[in-house]
């Protein structure tokens, strides 16, 4: 593909596809945001059994 | 705050992709229309990510859930209902875009990278395998809506997968988001149809003034009805494939404004979309329709058909089609997004099909599938479209407070981080819609706990 390398100038650098694929660090979360996520896990392991009672019910439902 | 560097790299060593290429192109076009001044120009160039992530949310299934109101409870509280919940969609939505400008990263990668591995495939998980289902329902309302006109089932399921291969064998991001809004433009064809109902127009603007006339019984279908709309309107897909969009389209801190305009000026449209389905559907009504046995959007456009006309059921239809592509392509988009992004693969519309093989097989792949399950005789489709809501509506909470935490993450998002009113707003609204969506699929997964 032809192209002018100046082209590349009106993007930033966190635009390039090699750097979308540089992982960034984890965060620092605080106290807060850790019990809410902890909280958040608790809830998906009582919504996922409901999910999957409600699609085996609904399938032996017809 | 990291360094998520503002300024361009032209440096000679680093050796730039198809996918830069074209994605500069844009950003060149954007900055000179920029420099001109031509602001309406600019607004049309960076629109997309928000018309499309708004009007693709009125798919096959919203569309029957505000049919099935209208037709259940006519015009009156359920018209502001829908304009409040696409006002609560903006905000969610409105993060998304932040987040986009500010990392340039998906949304999937940014939880998967920054809060850990167990929320990045937790949440790629739920995505994939909701979409996949959702992608069922949208093959079922396209389906529908071809038997409406005669066309056997297995040509329309064909030709809304050929569809969908074809919009990504443009492997251009620019090209394929202006497809998309073409085909977008048609869930409007829900307005001609609502005039060919002739509403009181009236009755309409008093009922978005007053929330009046109230449902006379507010029974368990009417909670059901309320829950089903604000799931037709803020569900998972759309975080992660309205943030992976704009970061595929360049937008940058400079575009916030258009990048608002664009999300706003979806939420207007669909809003609009979305209230003339309700109004299409209220003949029905008024003519005491019993419509709790309809299946799809079809069967709404053959009752209508003595109500409202030969051409407003054929635009029902018609509309029903639309919603049904349109959010085909979007969804299965988002699932590619999600899945490339987590596995740290190539992920964009401008990659072409060898570069970007896990990508596109994820949409192609989810698109053949869920194709192929709505064409198996005797598929158990109604119990896929039960799962759906309920995957939908009760795994939205997790989505929303993720969601929540990274706009909050001022080490990414740095300026662009929420403030107090933001948090308020978009916490209220995430507490609102999480405690809704929870109800919800409780509801749907045990329907004897409310009663009829």
């Amino acid at each position: 593909m032809h192209f002018d390398p100046r082209e590349l100038a009106v993007l930033e650098r966190d635009q390039l596809a090699v750097e979308k694929l540089r992982a960034l660090p984890r965060a620092k979360v605080t106290r807060g945001v850790t019990l809410m996520l902890l909280a958040l896990r608790i809830y998906v392991l009582i919504a996922v059994p409901v999910v999957i009672y409600a699609f085996a019910h609904a399938l032996l439902a017809g | 705050m990291l360094d998520l560097a503002m300024t361009p790299d032209t440096s000679p060593s680093i050796a730039p992709t198809r996918e830069d290429l074209l994605r500069a192109r844009d950003r060149l076009r954007v900055a000179r229309t920029r420099a001109s001044k031509r602001w309406v120009k600019l607004a049309w160039l960076l629109a997309g990510p928000g018309v499309l992530v708004m009007l693709g949310e009125n798919d096959g299934p919203s569309m029957v859930s505000y049919a099935t109101t209208g037709a259940s409870y006519g015009v009156g509280f359920f018209a502001p209902f829908i304009v409040l919940t696409f006002v609560m969609a903006y905000v969610v939505q409105e993060m998304t875009v932040r987040l986009a400008m500010a990392t340039h990263r998906g949304h999937a990668e940014l939880i998967f990278q920054r809060l850990g591995p167990f929320w990045g495939y937790f949440a790629m998980a739920d995505l994939v395998f909701g979409n996949l289902l959702t992608m069922v329902t949208e093959f079922i309302a396209i389906q529908a809506g071809g038997l409406y006109f005669g066309v056997p089932a297995a040509v329309s399921v064909g030709i809304g997968f050929i569809v969908v291969v074809a919009s990504l064998a443009l492997q251009r991001y620019a090209l394929w988001e202006r497809t998309l809004m073409t085909l977008a433009v048609f869930n409007l064809l829900f307005v001609p149809a609502a005039l060919l109902s002739h509403p009181d127009g009236a009755a309409l603007a008093r009922a978005l003034g007053t929330w009046r006339p109230l449902p006379e019984a507010m029974g368990a279908a009417f909670f059901t009805l309320i829950l089903a709309n604000v799931g037709a309107t803020v569900t998972p897909w759309m975080i992660f494939f309205q943030q992976s969009s704009a970061v595929d389209k360049g937008l940058t801190r400079a575009d916030l404004a258009q990048g608002r305009f664009d999300t706003a000026a979806g939420a207007i449209l669909a809003t609009i979309a979305a209230i003339a389905t309700l109004v299409a559907a209220a003949p029905l009504f008024a003519a005491h329709v019993d419509v709790s046995q309809f299946a799809s959007g079809a069967d709404f456009a053959s009752a209508l058909k003595p109500l409202i006309g030969t051409t407003g059921a054929t635009l029902f239809a018609l509309g029903i089609i639309e919603a049904g592509l349109l959010a085909a392509m979007t969804i299965s988009t988002s699932s590619s997004y999600a899945l490339a992004e987590v596995f740290s693969t190539a992920h964009s519309l401008n990659l072409d099909f060898r570069s970007g093989k896990l990508f596109f097989g994820v949409a192609i792949g989810t698109a053949a599938i869920a194709g192929a399950i709505v064409l198996i005789p005797g598929a158990p489709l109604l119990a896929l479209t039960l799962t759906v809501n309920v995957i939908a509506t009760m795994l939205m909470a997790p989505a929303l407070l993720l969601l929540l935490v990274l706009a909050n993450d001022r080490e990414i998002m740095g300026g662009l981080a929420n403030g107090r009113l933001a948090n308020v707003a978009g916490g209220t609204i995430v507490v609102l819609i999480a405690a809704i969506g929870a109800a919800y699929g409780v509801i749907t997964a045990f329907p004897a706990l409310i009663g009829k």
